[in-house]
């Protein structure tokens, strides 16, 4: 508080009516347009654009700091989104593309790398980070109020949102953006649950697991990162769950295993003691072995630790009484199967499932329903992140996921920085009638503007399938809006602003192929422009409808596809580059598909060309049009043309008046007016 | 279809001598030759006079030319004066070597013994003459291009380009033409045109067995242009043919050509004959039997070769469209069947194509072909071609690959040129981080904005760099923007440093002129180095410039600009504070570049105005090479944008000559051109012609008044601005003879107006013949071409490729089938949802 009382009295002096939310502040309760729960990377993302905005906003953080959740987890200290500082370009859209961490800003340098120059950076650079994006943007964050309850009522404006901190101080709010985070670790219930440790609070110091025996459950990142954190001193590491470990690389899914986390993968098939295996967690029992007659033989030794058994509910007696308790010797599977392949006992076994949502603190009246996917531990919500029963309740970040759950970025810094600034382009059209930021260009500068937005543009590549940029055709104009929810595309006109002609739209978004092909096999890749369409790597595809999908249509869409079927598909075939720029490859098929969407000539001409055709025609084409025909004619270089005819005859130059001075043309002419007659008579 | 083929193939083929029967030549008597005469049928009579070797071997070659010159309604015959002196023929000296062809009852031609002179060349010489009207002739591309365009949907064209007049091949096609242009029954679907792009080689009769003319020549003989679909190969002693299949395309996928394919055989009249009966024949012919048991072709293909190919259900659509892929490179050489297997189809599943020769008693051949090219190599002549000559071809055949080729002529150019385009870096590099420094260096920086991968940037930075070459040395600062690179500087995002000063850029290329502390001036004239440089040269002094001298007024007004010369405009205002002088400064700072402005006031501007007779405010205008200012007044409180447009309308020329860069200009005004054409003066007298076209013109805008207001009079010089060749051409559908003035643009509508070409162009007459336009009392001599431009290609539907390859891949889900939860969340990849985030 005392930070803000100089800037306060300032403001004061001033006379500024932005001093009100630091009245609030002192009073410690108020009324804001906009309250964002959570200040971390998602809540201080939308902070910056509601700042920008100059919106009437406050951030509510329970911790001292943001991003508090980085000062824990991942518990191994190390972040696997990476910061790659070095790209060959100067291009900061472009650098986006592979800077997974930094938030969006008009600051060029408001980035994670001024941090960290590591790769895959420590864990503590990243509230170093939030921390200063925050300050250098002057963001509005209330630390240490810590909301307990939420709930909705009717007011006369409109529904409101109450959140009560733990002072039971109130915030009255129209829209709440719960950008909450998921860190209530994820459980499985099963007989003896209880016996297992949780990944939020096992030990990171390898020493603690010397020649232990451990077996993990759940297989993704924190699972491996604990794996590899320990296999140096365990004897050996077992992982369990339902499903096969899913590679990133292969599902293209940054959720699934990464190859910076996969060294047991190395051991195991390298046969060094560690192991996979699958079973429904549901199905298991764990069951503490007692030390029975056995261990008399042995001498007396330091009190032994609890050995761990796994075995199936099924083969559990008396499951009742003995729920979660020291089982006997025939329940265990060494005794009922032969050679079950977790028959020997464990020292330790890890949970390392995941988060969950919190729930917990929304009333009835402003609680999100489960989401039908990621095992109901998210909030559901429509295409543009809104809750589905709690209108003007948006949820972002981490939280959001459920959106495109084990499929896009949506999860992730590097993904839901650009869906957070597309609620926030959602918030602006409902609540402020500024409709989505847009780009008016003319019809013949489409192409170029679709390869830069191909070859640069960070949003549609990162949150592939889930966000794209929607083309607004309007004859010889159009209207260019970036990276909307696709989703939602049969709601664009109310959620953006802007009006779809009969001319129809385009939307652009990049896609992977979907068939499962030997990701590091022959055959990958395609490079032929033709068959495009059986791209496996992240290719761009555009899609034209002579009018919005309807709701109907976008649920029934193709299997697998983003959006529904359209009128005419374009796509354009993988590069290995990632760029598209080719001009028999990339260029020249997409500007025919782009001829067939506004039904006219693309095709660029020479000054010459335009004049012969305006002379000739009505209306020259429309590239002469908006060109030529406004004097910004492109005329053939001379240098151009002059390698033209030293390079031989050009078979294919169809422009005869081309070359400055032809020495034959009187001849011609003469030959025209006298030899034949009339010359030639076109009366057929 | 062909009626006349039995007629056709009875003809005595070349240098076949038929000695026995009876002859056809007529040996006719003073009176029978009066009677045939005035029968009006077509007789051609040699007179003879004198007797001679030469004369005695000549009459052979008549008599054998009767027989074949009856099938087409030509009587030959002969005098001989010796007989009996007629008083005309026999009696005139040039009728010695000259033989006569009479139509209608008169003399219509003469041809000398040097022309005529053996079977062949008699029989083409009389044939040319006779189809003279129905055969067009094709001189210049445009001529060609303009053919086509008028065939399109419509008709097909034979193409013929004859290398010497005279020969057996010569004779081959006029004998086709003729039984085209006048025996096919109901409607002439063909138009045989005749190119002569050069001045054919006549076959002379020295050493008759001389068959070619000599290479030396022929190589001399170069040919003035190429026509992309049928170029024909220079150093090749043969004639050729193409057909040009124009009814079948309304619009050719990748040229203005229509596809054409050329005939691979020796030209004579069979082989002629049957190449066109082929490219009548369907292209593919689908079929449900086995080959083996396909019948032959049928009459007339009967000795063309069939080439059977292999479809299955799944594959049908894919299979046709490379079917007939294959037939168009097949065309001519061989019949394309595509055989839909079917229980009837005992053709073993390994082979996947067939061919049949048509020799008796040929049999099925099968075989497994992984390529087209394999299958053309079986049919392509044996006869020995070029390499360069197939090569060749392959370039040209528009179907051969139509979809890589880039159809697209800026594209196309810096294709050609990629490795020779200038480099980017080699020029000065504004970046976001060195924009506001560079540009505060220099007086005058002048920036392109443009991406690297677009065809038309690169084309501008080709013609840029040459003007930074240009102006190396000079004050102003040649840099580029790489807009793929510096997206926040192209976005005009200041990122906190002082504001950019232009607007975001949403075109490219763009070329601003940045001058520190001044917003920025786009550039918005022709994109290329002259223009440019001009514009460039033009801007570097203020505008307007300030003028207080005497001294300083005169080199205003004559001072050079390098080799420019440009218009230059002087404000006369009462004093600088006038009202006007704001105004006037602010409509300068739009003409920058184009025109030079001065502002002079006070009592020097008042002597200046007296002198010119006009009052302050006035304006003194200088245009372009012309030698005296105009004066005007100016009205007391103009803005800039009326200003601009009174200047505008002070430099308009009464009677502009239309380049390629002045023209947008012009079509703007909304009016109606009457266009002159005039050609490159050779000469003086061309000249002084030309000079007197134009007084006439300027005579017409004067004599017409305000009358003439509603159109611009101008002209086209066709020697600076050869492009007007084809626009004249595709206006009346051929060259008409120079001078030629025409009325365009109407804003009434499409109709192109020709002016008498007989009438001399006097400015009198030109406006009566206006007024008759304006009754609606002249026809239209041509019209201008649509507005309309539908895509250049058929659709690349890959919506219908993934319906034939994997019919479930694109569909839409029935609404029966379940959807999952959520319906409008990502279907979940597999089975179990995963364990952890």
């Amino acid at each position: 508080k005392s930070v803000h009382l100089p800037y306060l009295t300032l403001l004061i002096l001033i006379g500024c009516t932005e001093c009100f939310p630091d009245d609030r502040q002192q009073n410690g309760t108020g009324r804001y347009d906009y309250c964002v729960l959570g200040a971390g990377p998602s809540g201080l993302q939308m902070g910056y654009f509601l700042s920008r905005a100059k919106r009437d906003y406050v951030i509510l953080e329970r911790n001292s700091g943001p991003g508090s959740f980085f000062n824990k987890y991942p518990r191994h200290r190390k972040l696997i989104s990476i910061n790659k500082i070095y790209t060959g370009s100067q291009n900061r859209e472009f650098n986006m593309r592979h800077d997974w961490n930094s938030l969006l800003s008009d600051r060029p340098n408001l980035l994670l790398k001024r941090v960290s120059r590591d790769f895959f950076p420590p864990a503590d650079a990243f509230p170093v980070y939030l921390s200063m994006f925050e300050k250098e943007l002057g963001l509005r964050v209330r630390y240490g109020v810590d909301i307990g309850r939420i709930g909705a009522v009717r007011s006369p404006e409109g529904r409101r949102y109450i959140l009560t901190d733990q002072h039971e101080l109130d915030y009255t709010c129209s829209v709440l953006l719960v950008a909450s985070g998921l860190w209530v670790p994820q459980r499985v219930e099963f007989v003896g649950s209880d016996l297992v440790e949780g990944y939020e609070s096992i030990s990171t110091d390898p020493e603690d697991y010397k020649d232990q025996a451990v077996l993990i459950l759940g297989k993704g990142n924190s699972a491996f990162e604990t794996a590899q954190s320990i296999s140096g001193r365990a004897k050996l590491v077992h992982m369990l769950s339902s499903n096969p470990v899913r590679l990133a690389w292969q599902t293209h899914y940054v959720g699934d295993l990464r190859a910076v986390n996969n060294d047991l993968l190395d051991t195991y098939q390298l046969k060094s003691l560690d192991g996979l295996a699958e079973i429904p967690l549901d199905k298991i029992a764990i069951t503490q072995l007692k030390e029975q007659g056995w261990s008399r033989s042995g001498a007396k030794k330091k009190v032994n630790k609890p050995k761990f058994c796994v075995t199936l509910k099924k083969y559990l007696q008396h499951q009742e009484e003995k729920n979660g308790s020291d089982a006997r010797r025939a329940e265990t599977l060494e005794y009922q199967l032969d050679n079950f392949s977790m028959r020997k006992p464990y020292d330790r076994v890890i949970s390392c499932l995941g988060f969950r949502f919190n729930f917990s603190i929304f009333q009835s009246s402003a609680r999100p329903l489960n989401s039908d996917n990621a095992k109901g531990r998210l909030p559901r919500l429509t295409a543009w992140y809104e809750g589905d029963n709690t209108p003007g309740l948006f949820v972002l970040g981490t939280a959001a996921h459920s959106r495109d759950y084990r499929s896009s970025a949506g999860g992730f810094v590097h993904g839901f920085r650009y869906t957070v600034r597309s609620v926030h382009r959602v918030l602006e059209q409902r609540y402020h009638g500024n409709p989505w930021q847009s780009t008016e260009l003319s019809t013949t500068q489409l192409q170029s503007w679709i390869l830069k937005r191909i070859n640069e543009a960070s949003g549609p590549y990162q949150m592939f399938e889930v966000l794209g940029d929607v083309i607004l055709l309007r004859g010889s104009r159009c209207e260019y809006v970036e990276e909307f929810t696709l989703q939602a595309l049969p709601r664009f006109s109310s959620l953006s602003g802007h009006e779809v002609s009969k001319h129809g739209l385009i939307v652009l978004v990049m896609q992977y192929g979907k068939n499962k092909v030997d990701y590091l096999g022959r055959g990958r890749a395609d490079t032929e422009w033709t068959t495009a369409w059986k791209s496996n790597f992240l290719h761009p595809v555009l899609y034209y409808y002579d009018k919005l999908p309807t709701d109907e249509e976008m649920k029934l869409r193709p299997p697998g596809w983003p959006l529904p079927r359209p009128k005419a598909i374009h796509h354009m075939v993988e590069d290995f580059l990632t760029e598209w720029g080719t001009p028999i490859s990339h260029i020249q098929p997409l500007r025919r598909f782009l001829e067939h969407c506004v039904q006219t000539d693309l095709r660029a001409f020479y000054a010459e060309s335009c004049f012969r055709l305006s002379l000739a025609h009505r209306k020259p084409p429309l590239f002469c049009q908006q060109g030529y025909l406004k004097r910004q004619g492109v005329a053939r270089d001379s240098r151009l043309w002059q390698r033209d005819q030293d390079g031989g005859p050009m078979p294919t130059v169809r422009d005869e008046g081309t070359s400055g001075a032809d020495p034959a043309f009187p001849a011609h002419l003469a030959q025209a007016g006298a030899s034949i007659s009339a010359g030639l008579k076109l009366d057929f | 279809m062909w009626p006349c083929v039995a007629a056709l193939l009875l003809l005595p083929l070349g240098g076949c001598a038929r000695r026995t029967g009876p002859s056809a030549l007529t040996e006719h008597t003073a009176a029978d030759f009066s009677d045939a005469l005035h029968s009006g049928k077509t007789l051609f009579i040699y007179f003879q006079q004198l007797v001679s070797p030469t004369i005695s071997l000549f009459l052979v070659e008549l008599e054998q030319s009767a027989d074949a010159l009856q099938h087409y309604g030509v009587l030959v015959g002969k005098v001989n004066c010796n007989k009996e002196s007629f008083h005309g023929y026999c009696a005139e000296e040039k009728a010695v070597n000259t033989v006569f062809l009479f139509r209608g009852g008169k003399e219509f031609l003469g041809f000398s013994l040097d022309i005529v002179f053996d079977v062949n060349s008699i029989v083409s010489e009389v044939l040319f003459a006779i189809l003279r009207e129905e055969i067009k002739y094709v001189h210049t591309e445009t001529d060609l291009l303009a053919m086509e365009k008028a065939a399109r949907g419509r008709k097909d064209i034979a193409l013929c380009y004859v290398s010497s007049l005279g020969t057996q091949e010569h004779r081959s096609m006029m004998e086709t033409a003729y039984v085209l242009c006048f025996t096919q029954a109901t409607e002439i679907r063909r138009v045989i045109c005749f190119t002569r792009f050069t001045q054919p080689w006549r076959r002379k009769p020295k050493g008759i067995g001389h068959r070619n003319p000599p290479k030396k020549l022929i190589h001399r003989a170069r040919l003035s242009f190429s026509v992309s679909p049928c170029s024909v190969d220079e150093t090749s002693r043969s004639s050729q043919v193409w057909f040009l299949h124009c009814s079948g395309h309304s619009r050719s996928m990748t040229s203005e050509h229509c596809p054409s394919t050329r005939m691979s055989q020796p030209l004579s009249t069979l082989s002629l004959h049957s190449f066109l009966q082929l490219m009548e024949a369907p292209l593919v012919s689908e079929v449900y039997q086995d080959p083996s048991s396909v019948r032959p072709p049928q009459h007339p293909y009967q000795d063309t070769p069939q080439v059977f190919l292999f479809s299955r259900p799944a594959t049908k659509r894919e299979d046709l469209y490379e079917a007939t892929a294959l037939a168009w490179r097949l065309r001519g050489l061989a019949l394309v069947l595509l055989v839909h297997r079917s229980p009837a189809v005992k053709t073993p599943e390994e082979y996947n194509a067939a061919y049949k020769l048509p020799e008796k008693g040929s049999v099925v051949k099968y075989l497994r072909s992984n390529s087209a090219d394999e299958l053309l190599e079986l049919f392509t002549n044996p006869v020995e071609e070029d390499e360069d000559e197939e090569e060749d071809e392959d370039e040209e055949d528009p179907e051969e690959e139509p979809l890589d080729a880039l159809d697209d002529e800026i594209a196309e150019s810096v294709f050609e040129n990629r490795l020779n385009l200038p480099d980017a870096d080699s020029l000065a590099q504004l970046t976001s981080d060195n924009f506001h420094a560079t540009v505060a260096q220099s007086s005058l920086t002048v920036a392109l904005f443009y991406l690297p991968w677009s065809a038309v940037s690169n084309a501008v930075l080709s013609s840029f760099s040459d003007v930074a070459e240009r102006l190396e040395g000079s004050e102003v600062q040649m840099s580029v923007v790489n807009c793929a690179e510096w997206t926040d500087l192209c976005a005009a995002e200041s990122g906190g440093s002082p504001p950019i000063p232009f607007q975001p850029i949403t075109a490219f290329p763009t070329v601003l002129l940045l001058r520190p502390k001044e917003s920025a001036q786009r550039y918005g004239g022709l994109l290329g180095a002259e223009a440019l440089h001009r514009f460039i040269t033009l801007s570097q002094p203020a505008s307007p410039v300030l003028l207080s001298t005497e001294e300083e007024v005169t080199s205003f007004l004559l001072e050079g600009f390098a080799r420019y010369k440009p218009a230059r405009a002087l404000g006369l205002f009462r004093t600088r504070a006038d009202a006007g002088v704001r105004q006037f400064t602010e409509a300068a700072k739009s003409l920058r570049g184009e025109v030079l402005t001065g502002l002079l006031t006070d009592g020097l501007a008042e002597k200046w105005a007296a002198e010119h007779g006009v009052r302050l405010p006035a304006a003194l205008v200088l245009p372009s090479g012309a030698k005296r200012t105009r004066a005007s007044a100016l009205p007391a409180s103009a803005s800039a944008q009326e200003l601009l447009s009174h200047i505008g309308a002070a430099l308009l020329h009464p009677v502009p000559e239309l380049t390629v860069e002045n023209l947008p200009s012009f079509l703007s005004l909304g009016r109606g051109l009457l266009l002159l054409f005039v050609g490159e003066e050779e000469d003086e007298i061309g000249h002084t012609q030309n000079q007197a076209l134009l007084k006439e013109m300027r005579d017409v805008v004067e004599l017409g008044g305000g009358w003439m207001e509603r159109y611009l009079v101008c002209w086209l010089h066709l020697g600076h601005t050869p492009a007007g060749m084809s626009v004249l051409g595709s206006y009346l559908g051929s060259m008409p003879p120079l001078p030629a003035l025409v009325l365009t643009h109407l804003p009434s509508g499409s109709e192109v107006y020709q002016y008498p070409p007989n009438t001399p162009i006097l400015a009198s007459s030109v406006l009566q013949w206006l007024q008759r336009v304006e009754d609606g009392t002249e026809s239209a001599a041509g019209m201008l071409g649509g507005g309309s431009w539908p895509p250049t290609t058929e659709l690349f539907d890959f919506l219908k490729i993934m319906d034939m390859q994997d019919p479930d891949l694109s569909r839409q889900r029935a609404s029966e089938e379940k959807v999952e939860e959520g319906g409008d969340s990502f279907p979940a990849r597999d089975k179990y949802p995963h364990t952890e985030l």
